[in-house]
């Protein structure tokens, strides 16, 4: 059913991608990578502000920041969101195959003249005839 | 030390069914009805109880087409004759997750439409620090972290 996934992880890209600053850094950082001034510099917010936005991003596994370079530019990491993305889409999957086959099943049980063992006995006072 | 709550996040499906209301409704009712449709293709209901009225439990073993059971287990909270039914359910015995499901009835130029819509509700230690009360339609999100990857991807192929 549900993708194999920790849902602690899952959870922790939902809360990070909560923020609408923190949706901008990762649009930013979707471009290349950039120091914290640079992503600081398009918001009216102080370094350590968006350092503390930077900490939940790189928590969540959003964003990872080179330990080499002295200026440690963040970089945006695309696995945590492919994942979120999937889990979606299992959900999505679920409902839409689940209406196929119902769609499916509706149109047996207004079929007239077919015996279908379930079908209630209103279905056929209510089947309509094709145009 | 922030409170202990937790975050919601929405998914809204909608169908149209070339159906009356009342039979649409019905099919949702009863466990006859649900073992011919209920989940992805190939799966099957082995199991399914289902006390239809609000406060009565649900239990779904739901069976993939490789033999593997998931069971979904939940209440009803709300029902409405034809027109609303709300229930809340996880999945494989997970409480953390909980999904409190609204599917709603109604008409639309003599078919009926159906809406489902989902809310999920985590409750962890990473949700602590989150901003009270975000909801946001995940279909909106699903776009920009499509955005995000398919930038991120082409910035990657520019680099080469």
């Amino acid at each position: 059913m549900t993708p194999a996934l920790r849902p602690e992880r899952l959870d922790a890209t939902f809360a990070a991608l909560a923020d609408p600053t923190r949706r901008a850094i990762l649009a930013r950082l979707a471009t290349g990578e950039a120091s914290v001034s640079e992503l600081a510099s398009p918001f009216e917010m102080s370094q350590p502000a968006i350092s503390k936005h930077l900490k939940v991003l790189e928590n969540a596994g959003l964003i990872s920041r080179s330990r080499d370079a002295q200026w440690r530019p963040c970089r945006l990491e695309a696995a945590p969101m492919k994942d979120a993305v999937a889990w979606l889409e299992h959900y999505r999957h679920f409902w839409e195959q689940s209406f196929d086959r119902l769609d499916h099943y509706l149109r047996r049980l207004q079929t007239p003249n077919v015996s279908t063992t379930n079908a209630p006995k209103k279905a056929k006072s209510h089947a309509r005839k094709k145009k | 030390m922030p409170e202990k709550r937790s975050e919601t996040r929405e998914l809204l499906i909608t169908r149209v069914f070339d159906a009356p209301r009342a039979l649409v409704f019905e099919t949702w009712s009863k466990p006859e009805h649900l073992v011919h449709w209920w989940g992805p293709a190939g799966f099957t209901l082995p199991t399914h109880q289902m006390e239809f009225r609000p406060g009565g439990a649900i239990r779904f073993c739901m069976r993939s087409p490789e033999g593997h059971d998931h069971w979904m287990v939940g209440a009803y909270r709300e029902i409405v004759q034809a027109s609303r039914i709300v229930f809340v359910s996880s999945i494989d015995d997970d409480p953390s997750h909980q999904v409190t499901t609204t599917v709603m009835f109604t008409d639309e130029g003599g078919k009926t439409k159906v809406t489902v819509q989902q809310l999920f509700t985590f409750e962890s230690d990473a949700t602590r620090g989150a901003e009270k009360g975000w909801a946001s339609s995940l279909d909106r999100l699903l776009k920009l972290l499509a955005q995000l990857t398919a930038a991120s991807a082409a910035t990657k192929e520019a680099e080469r």
